[in-house]
This record gives structure tokens, sequence and C-alpha cells, in this order.
């Protein structure tokens, strides 16, 4: 145990640092805004290529891939050097964070070229089919359907809550290929391109505002995707949604740590819940830092995500509630204006509360997390 | 920052548990005899909290905790026999004053060090027939609690948690009802997974205080508050839930889970509960602010603050 992090990681921040200063978009520069997660303007396309061919997008991968073969700590201190500066790497997070990089663990060297590495350069983005109205929390019970007909698969379904679908490129889908199997056992991954015939999506809005378009429902009607668009082996989807996933759970601690750190600059109190919030924000570092060290069981990453999404939810609502009737107002600047971040949760102190929901539910709602660790930490019957 | 152990810290974190689990029924002097042997009361802080998670865990009843954390701190030495620390201004509900060979006292004039039969301070009458608190009479007190008394206590309690949440897994997965074991409802299961988390969050703060004790991190007296504040806010949830989680059988003498359960609210009410280690802590982050200036407050993509976690503990 100590507290500094070592020369090795300082002298890599320091790079960073000084690459960010020379090269980030002003905020002249930074016009229009992205109105979607998948809908990435063309400075931000290049914002993105910039750091893609530095190798500043995904530190940890090879050059070819946009990195520079980073360790793990290094690539700790990339993306906090990032959140200090509230700065998001890229307008499509998902088509890096889950799409991409599910190619690049799952994926044939033909599939890499052809869509993770375009997905990285910018050029084209995704969104993520998994969710369908009837397999949320229990997502290996989704009923998509895709039958293989010679060298295509038809597919017929449904998916909703697609974030950013109606401005991606791609969606990697999740399908029922064997439905005699297990429900584990018969799903597989598809990569369709969303100008295929037979797909429709339907973005609806959020209740944060009614132009607020980043939700989709995703319709299937005897949609034919060529084989070679499968993702990794055919029935194994359920280890490619870990593998894909896990990846992106082993930071998403970060994000959660990121919004802790906001709500303590934007919402200075002299109430007890400040002191909670400092609190808690220190205790998600320290514990996704101990979980930096490797050899920690993927469970406990449901510790990280419970105790950060529960904090910020929390503190939002202290923060809310701190204003009184002022909380009513709605636009209202709740933070430092930032051309660099997607995020649109400073539109009000109500619209923080409300946001703060999405960290409970999505990736596995807080309920979910609790089984998980009391079942697999403590070994709880199931 | 490296929050994990090294290969020492963990042979150490094993060796006392080990030798806590070996002399678990072994009467108070004996078991402070081996301590002594073992070397544990010249731990530097890191390494005393790993010993006194453990000593949390098995309620020890020795007076290590004061002699360690309460007294040397204090005197900047370790003193014959056992000892304590009186630093609060009051000198009421000092940790095993009645028993204490020597007593470090923090006076207007700095700190006096008396022997404990000199003092001769009756011990109270407390809800926790295995913990030694007595009132200490002397004049001209003022208050300094140290920080590693602070971090001690929040590790001890936090050692007290874990064990209340093993006794109360041990019992949900053994006790049966509508012919299944309690513990496969998800009303048990939340309830098991928050003290958990609690439990997490505080030994991480607590690790935390200890580390910048270590160093002597200008975060530390920030740090200590958090810990005693996490401390206090994880025996109220692992109080209530592991309680609860035991049905009346929790309430009875004989079981073994009343003794923890004293021993973690103790460990919140003595030297500042949670609430007011959270005021301490904002007031401590108010002062820090104030020397430092408007720096760090708010930060765009160009303003460059200060570093992520000095942003983080103010």
């Amino acid at each position: 145990m100590k507290l500094d992090s070592g020369s090795e990681v300082e002298e890599f921040r320091a790079e960073f640092a000084a690459f960010l200063d020379a090269h980030l978009p002003t905020p002249d520069e930074a016009g229009p805004a992205s109105r979607s997660s998948a809908d990435v303007p063309a400075w931000a396309r290049r914002w993105q290529r910039t750091l893609f061919d530095a190798g500043w997008l995904l530190p940890g991968k090879p050059p070819e891939y946009g990195g520079r073969n980073a360790t793990l700590p290094q690539q700790l201190a990339h993306l906090e050097e990032l959140s200090r500066r509230r700065i998001y790497h890229s307008f499509n997070p998902q088509g890096i964070g889950i799409v991409a990089a599910s190619i690049l663990t799952f994926g044939t060297e033909e599939q890499k070229k052809r869509w993770a590495v375009p997905l990285l350069r910018s050029e084209i983005t995704a969104a993520l089919g998994m969710s369908e109205p009837g397999a949320g929390s229990d997502l290996a019970g989704l009923r998509t359907r895709a039958v293989l007909d010679g060298d295509q698969f038809v597919v017929n379904g449904q998916k909703v809550w697609t974030s950013g679908a109606h401005d991606a490129d791609v969606l990697l889908t999740f399908v029922r290929s064997d439905p005699a199997a297990p429900k584990h056992k018969g799903i597989s991954v598809l990569l369709i391109p969303t100008d295929t015939e037979g797909v429709v999506r339907r973005p609806f809005a959020s209740m944060a505002a009614q132009d607020d378009l980043d939700f989709n429902e995703v319709f299937f009607t005897d949609v034919r995707v060529p084989r070679e668009n499968l993702v990794g082996p055919l029935n194994k989807g359920w280890s490619v949604a870990h593998g894909s996933l896990g990846h992106e759970r082993t930071m998403l601690w970060l994000s959660f740590a990121e919004r802790l750190d906001d709500l303590i600059r934007d919402a200075p109190s002299d109430e007890e819940w400040y002191a909670t919030l400092l609190m808690d924000a220190q205790a998600l570092r320290l514990l996704g830092y101990r979980q930096l060290g490797g050899d920690r069981d993927p469970a406990e990453l449901s510790v990280l995500k419970l105790l950060g999404s529960e904090a910020i939810q929390v503190a939002s609502l202290n923060a809310l509630e701190d204003r009184g009737p002022e909380g009513l107002v709605h636009p209202e600047v709740t933070g430092p204006p930032n051309h660099m971040s997607i995020d649109h949760f400073i539109s009000s102190w109500f619209e923080r509360y409300a946001r703060s929901f999405a960290g409970t539910i999505a990736g596995g709602t807080s309920e979910i997390q609790r089984n998980i660790i009391a079942e697999r930490v403590l070994g709880l019957p199931r | 920052m490296e929050f994990e152990f090294d290969e020492d810290q963990r042979l150490l974190q094993r060796l006392v548990r080990e030798t806590v689990a070996k002399s678990r029924s072994q009467p108070a002097d004996q078991l402070w005899a081996t301590y002594l042997e073992l070397g544990w009361l010249e731990a530097p802080p890191v390494e005393l909290a790993i010993v006194l998670e453990e000593l949390g865990y098995a309620a020890d009843p020795t007076p290590f905790l004061a002699t360690a954390t309460w007294f040397a701190p204090l005197a900047g030495r370790l003193p014959s026999g056992s000892g304590t620390g009186v630093f609060d201004g009051t000198g009421r509900f000092v940790l095993d004053a009645d028993r204490a060979d020597e007593i470090a006292v923090l006076t207007r004039d700095g700190v006096r060090i008396v022997t404990g039969p000199e003092l001769g301070a009756a011990r109270a009458d407390i809800f926790d027939p295995t913990l030694h608190v007595a009132h200490v009479e002397v004049g001209d007190l003022v208050p300094g609690i140290p920080d590693l008394a602070l971090m001690g206590l929040a590790i001890s309690t936090v050692g007290s948690c874990r064990r209340i949440l093993d006794l109360a897994v041990a019992h949900v997965k053994e006790r049966v009802q509508f012919d299944v074991p309690i513990g496969s409802f998800q009303a048990v299961k939340h309830k098991a997974a928050d003290m958990y988390v609690a439990i997490e969050r505080a030994r991480a703060l607590a690790y935390f205080s200890a580390l910048t004790i270590a160093e002597d991190d200008p975060r530390r007296g920030r740090a200590a508050s958090m810990a005693k504040a996490a401390a206090g806010e994880c025996q109220r949830i692992v109080f209530r839930n592991g309680f609860q989680l035991f049905g009346a059988m929790g309430f009875t003498w004989e079981n073994e889970l009343q003794i923890h359960l004293k021993r973690a609210k103790a460990g919140d009410l003595l030297l500042g509960t949670a609430a007011v280690h959270r005021r301490a802590l904002l007031e401590k982050t108010r002062q820090e602010r104030e020397r430092s200036g408007p720096q760090g407050e708010r930060s765009g993509p160009y303003r460059e603050t200060s570093g992520q976690e000095g942003v983080v503990t103010g």
C-alpha cells in the first residue's frame, strides 16, 4: 500500500496532459453539439481520429487499434486525466467501449478491419442491441430470432432501449439462434447494418425533454444478415455478452467516480450529506484502485457499481433538496459549460437527479447487483 | 496510488488471523503476552490497522487498542505495560483507564504522563461488559484527538461489523423456514449485500486513513474523520440488518452476536459518532479550501485543477 502511483504512471499522465493541451478542440471549433450517443458531428469525428492516430484513444491496445500497449494503471491515469477535464474521448461511447471492444476480443481479423477499426477511427458509429420488451434483467430470455438460411441469417424480432440506434451505422445485436437449447446456450451475436432492408428504428424521448431522443425501439422483419457478420462462435453469444460487458464493467466505476467528483464541485454544501458524498467518492476510488491489482473476484465489481450509482443518486437528490423551491427551475446551469461532454445532466438539478436512475437501472439494476453480491461473494443460496 | 496489501502485509494478516483464532478462549493477560511477544504494538500504522481489524473481529479483551492508538501517539512512546490516553478535553469514557499502567493526559501545558494506580479511576458501568471504560479526574484538560486513535477505533469497528456479517450469513444459510434456507429470499440477500458494501466502504476509508498517517500526508486529518464517520455509518447498517436477520435468537444473551453488536455500537459512540465526524470533515474541508484558495472548485476542459484525489477530499 502506498499513496503515490509511481513515476511510470506519472510520466505517462504528464505526456497525455501535454497532448490534450495542444490538441483539444476549442469551444469555437466544437459545433454543432451531439444529439445522441451515436450522433458524432464532423468536428468530434476529427477529434476522435486525432486521438486514434496518436495512440491516445484506447492506450491499452496496440497502435493499430488506437493505443500504445499501456499498463492498467496507465490506462486509469488516461481516463482520470480525461475526467478531470470532463472530456469524452468518444461521442459514441458504446461504439468504442462495447461494440469495438467485443469485435476486438471475439471477432475475426476480417471483422476487425471491416468494423472495429472504422469504429475506432470514427468513420462509422454503432449501437448495442441487447434489451427487449421481455428481456431486461433476464437478458438471457431474449427472443429475437435468427434462422440460418444458406449463408445468411434471417432475423425477426424487436429490441428496445437501444441507445443511439437511429444515428448508428451498425447494431451489435444479440439474437436467439437455437430456440431448443437452454436459454443461455442458444444466443448468438450479429453485426446488423442499420440500412439493411427490414430494419426499422423508432427513437422515443426520455422524461428529461420531449426532444431528448437517444432511446430507440428497433424492429427486425425478415432481415437478411450475411453469415460472416456472426461475432464469436454460433450459440456462444452469452460468453460474448459477458466478455464485452465485463470489459466495460472493469472501468465502469471510474465514470461513477467522475459523477461524484462533478457533484462535489457543482453542489458544495454545509449539510452533512456533503460529507457523505466526500466519503463515497474517496471510498469508490480506493476500492476501484484495489480492483486494478488483479486477482479480484469479478463479482466484486458489483460492489463498485452499487456503491457508486447509489451514492450519485443520494447526492443528486440532496443537491436538489438543498435548493428548495429553486430546485424547480429548468433549464438551469448546474455545472460549468463543457463542449467536450455528451452529458445533458447539467440542464437542471431535477434532471441530474432523474438521470441518476440510469446508474441504478442500466447495466444490471441495483437489485440484481445485490443478488450477485449475496450469492457470489457471500455464498447465499440461489 | 497502490491500494493492495503487499506480500508482507498479507502474511501479517494471515498470521494475525491464525493467532487470534487459535487463542480465542484464552484469558486477557495471556493474549496480551502473546501480542507483546509478536511485536504487534510496534507495528507502523497500516500494519497496526491490519492487527486491529482482526482484534476487532475477535472482540479482543485486552487493552491493545488503547495502548497502541490512545497512549502511544500522545506520549510518543509505548508504555511500560499497558496504556491509554485522555485527549477529548473531558476525561469521560476513557478506554481502559481503570486498568492501564500508564496514562498520557493532554493538558493545557502539554502531555503529562501519570500512572494508572496513581489516578485510581473506577470502571464505569456501560452496556458492553467486555469493554473497559472509566472517567478520569484531572484538571486543565484540552481536546486533541490523535488521527491514529480515530483510525484505530474505526478499523476495530469494521472488524466487529465483519464478524456480525459472517455470523448473520452463516445463520441465514442454516435457518430453514417455508422449507428453504431464509438466505434464499431476496429480502434477506439484499440486507446482507448492503452490510457487505457498507463494510467494504468503511474498511477502505480506514486503511486510507492509516496510509495517510503512515506517509504523513496532508489529508490525514480529513481521512481520519472519514474513517471514523464511515465506520459509524457502517455499524448503523450492520447492527440493524445483522440483528434483524438473526430474528429473536440475536436478542439472547447466549448468542455471541450480542458481544459484537455491543462492540460495534460502542465503536461509534466513543470519540464522536458518524454525525460528529461528518461535521468535522466538513469543517476540515472548509479550512483546507480556505488555505488553498478557490482552485479546484469548478473546472471546465481548460481549467487546470488540483489532482483528482485533492478534488475528492477537498
